[in-house]
């Protein structure tokens, strides 16, 4: 049986095509202000690229920021997705770490990729890849170029605001003042990750995975790893674990219907 | 069933036509709608004759009022207290309490058109405050209800937003009377302690401080009506009190309303919409509704009012039914004991304010009630602003989570479309949680 697996995100639209045991295909694209057309966009072009036709689809299930808005079979939060994506490619985690473009979650695992314990943020932009934009924008750099700067900084800059806002007017401070640009990346970079590790308390227990899209930003690893104090682990494609997850449950409910 | 208010024109219509009788303040729910109560236009409600007339009941308190005002009332704000000195008010045989905090629910009911908000703004009281501080707004711009005669307060024990709103109501010329509410403290070991309504206890000597400071109140009221206050009247007061509230305690077992109207009820308890009698009747025809609850529905008990009425729509569409609630005000619903001297037991109800005690017994009430309601969900609705919810929340999500219930926090703005996202996948998740533990 073959299921699809939407994930529409803030920033982008990941689509995972599912056999039951393995993944058919994959991809994404920017999220557009149609989430159904985005989707059927995405949906159409792994269908393609996987030789499947799309009426082999038995259901869809869609999640994410703009679940609600798609054509589906089922809609499950991101909550549940992510969980059983994570669960599928990284067995052994016991909670997860997923940062995306506009809000951060923090899952606590239990058997099978259920969610035992969730904490969100999604009402602030600081601990989110929209953070990692700003600065990003304000040094003129990638994302990437700003990972890599702030990887090879030995010597963070302090950054006390919360606020994305007020963290920015902080950056211009600390430009102005002449501190490296690799500095301030390293102090962005242990920032978000001092707050998502707030935001997490008491649902933190090892191994721990990581995803969402600021997982393939370099850096972010390494500045979760010190700030949680144990290794934290990246699945493969953490950018799809929602879609994948998505794709899964609507395996399993389509068995059951 | 739930109707849309669109729904609810015809529904009234059909009412009207099989005979449905109703008191002066009855009508159309459009109407109020129509002069500005626009959130309604957002809101499902219940579709009983019930309904209608708490509906109707609880919107033209503004017009019960100026009845009162007209008929030379003595009309009584009483700020924050939850239960309390209305009981004293209403032992007088010319006046009526009402609930000037009440005003909080205006930037929702209105959706922001009646400006109290933005005049509470330009008051110095922003956003950092609870949305409370729209009665300063009200109160200056002078719309939505009378001037009361007198305000009447307590300090001490209180949230840092009401009191700083409250002085700032001084600030603002306002006669306000004070009483000393303290702290709930435990007994000492040895100490003559007395239980409160709802379990805890607290020293002897701190129910007769407050009982003491009551009678001030009492000796306030009785010169301010003109009139004798003794024990008498106020234990009849106190017992009617007991009449609302066994009745609400009714309606929490049967759980035959949806959580919009259940809210409602309950808000009848603190200060009764400024009529008690009518109150009696509008809760026995609720008391009469025979529903049963959807049983796939995940079992939610919620804690603190939401600003937006909206968000009791929310917890049902997305699969949830309310099997408890905690909004705040539990020493407005447990009984009052009617054995003691009046004062000692309105004192004792007025400890029991879980605003007054500490944050961790206020868990334990709620976490006990949870479990005895087989909740499989504990939702706690922060009220942005409110200076209270920050530590509340988290003592109920720590003593949640040593008792194995699941709990979630989650923010309802005075109107909820700006996070209705967040709202709808924080709640979607936790019942997908609790829908996967059932299985």
């Amino acid at each position: 049986m073959i299921t699809v697996g939407i994930d529409s995100g803030s920033r982008s639209v990941k689509c995972v095509l599912w056999d039951g045991s393995k993944i058919l295909g994959k991809s994404r694209v920017d999220a557009g202000l149609n989430a159904q057309a985005t989707a059927k966009q995405v949906m159409d072009e792994v269908c393609a690229w996987a030789g499947v036709a799309p009426e082999k689809v038995r259901a869809i299930c869609a999640t994410g920021y703009g679940r609600t808005r798609i054509a589906a079979t089922y809609r499950v939060t991101e909550i549940t997705c992510h969980a059983r994506g994570i669960a599928h490619c990284l067995p052994s985690a016991q909670s997860a770490i997923e940062i995306g473009g506009q809000d951060s979650k923090v899952l606590r695992l239990g058997s099978q990729g259920r969610v035992e314990d969730f904490a969100m943020n999604d009402r602030c932009a600081a601990g989110t890849g929209r953070f990692l934009e700003v600065v990003a924008a304000r040094l003129g750099c990638t994302l990437e170029h700003l990972g890599r700067m702030a990887q090879s900084s030995t010597d963070p800059a302090p950054i006390s605001s919360m606020c994305v806002v007020f963290a920015e007017s902080e950056i211009i401070g600390l430009i102005a003042a002449g501190v490296q640009p690799g500095s301030i990346a390293s102090g962005v970079f242990n920032a978000i990750a001092t707050r998502v590790t707030a935001l997490a308390g008491r649902l933190l227990t090892q191994p721990i995975a990581f995803t969402g899209g600021v997982a393939f930003i370099p850096g972010m690893q390494e500045a979760l790893t010190k700030t949680c104090g144990s290794q934290v682990l990246i699945p493969k494609d953490p950018l799809y674990t929602g879609a994948l997850g998505a794709a899964m449950i609507a395996g399993e409910r389509s068995r059951t219907v | 069933m739930k109707r849309t208010l669109a729904q609810w024109d015809q529904r009234y219509t059909e009412l009207r036509a099989a005979g449905l009788k109703e008191p002066w303040y009855g009508g159309p729910l459009r109407r109020h709608q129509e002069a500005g109560d626009t959130r309604l236009d957002h809101l499902r409600f219940h579709d009983s004759a019930a309904a209608l007339r708490l509906w109707n009941f609880l919107l033209t308190e503004e017009q019960r009022l100026k009845k009162h005002r007209n008929a030379g009332r003595l009309v009584v704000g009483t700020l924050k207290d939850l239960g309390t000195v209305p009981i004293m008010v209403y032992a007088l045989p010319n006046a009526v309490a009402f609930y000037p905090d009440g005003a909080w629910w205006l930037p929702c009911v209105q959706q922001l058109g009646g400006g109290q908000l933005a005049a509470a703004d330009r008051l110095g009281a922003g956003e950092r405050l609870c949305p409370v501080r729209a009665l300063l707004g009200s109160l200056e711009l002078g719309t939505d209800f009378p001037e009361p005669d007198l305000f009447i307060c307590p300090v001490g024990a209180t949230c840092d937003d009401l009191s700083a709103i409250s002085q700032r109501l001084t600030g603002m010329g306002r006669q306000v009377f004070w009483w000393n509410l303290p702290h709930r403290r435990a007994p000492d070991p040895g100490e003559s302690a007395v239980s409160l309504p709802g379990g805890c206890l607290a020293p002897s000597a701190l129910v007769q401080h407050v009982a003491k400071e009551l009678g001030r109140v009492r000796d306030l009221l009785a010169q301010r009506a003109g009139v004798k206050l003794g024990d008498p009247e106020l234990a009849a007061s106190i017992h009617a009190a007991n009449a609302v509230r066994r009745r609400l305690i009714r309606l929490r077992e049967t759980r035959c309303l949806p959580a919009l109207e259940h809210q409602i009820a309950e808000m009848l308890a603190v200060h009764y919409c400024s009529d008690r009698p009518e109150c009696l009747a509008v809760l026995d025809d609720l008391c009469a509704l025979d529903e049963s609850p959807d049983p796939r529905a995940i079992r939610t008990y919620w804690v603190n009012p939401v600003a937006d009425l909206a968000a009791m729509n929310v917890l049902e569409d997305l699969g949830g039914r309310l099997v408890g609630s905690e909004f705040l005000f539990p020493q407005a619903i447990d009984l009052l004991p009617e054995d003691i001297p009046p004062l000692e037991a309105l004192a004792r109800a007025a400890l029991a304010d879980p605003m007054a005690g500490p944050a961790s017994q206020r868990a334990q009430r709620i976490v006990r009630e949870a479990q005895a309601a087989q909740a499989e969900l504990v939702v706690v609705s922060r009220i942005p602003g409110a200076s209270h919810c920050p530590f509340d929340a988290r003592a109920i999500a720590r003593t949640c989570a040593t008792s194995g219930l699941q709990c979630i926090e989650v923010e309802v703005p005075p109107l909820i479309e700006g996070v209705s996202s967040a709202l709808c996948t924080r709640l979607s998740a936790a019942f997908e949680i609790a829908q996967e533990r059932r299985s």
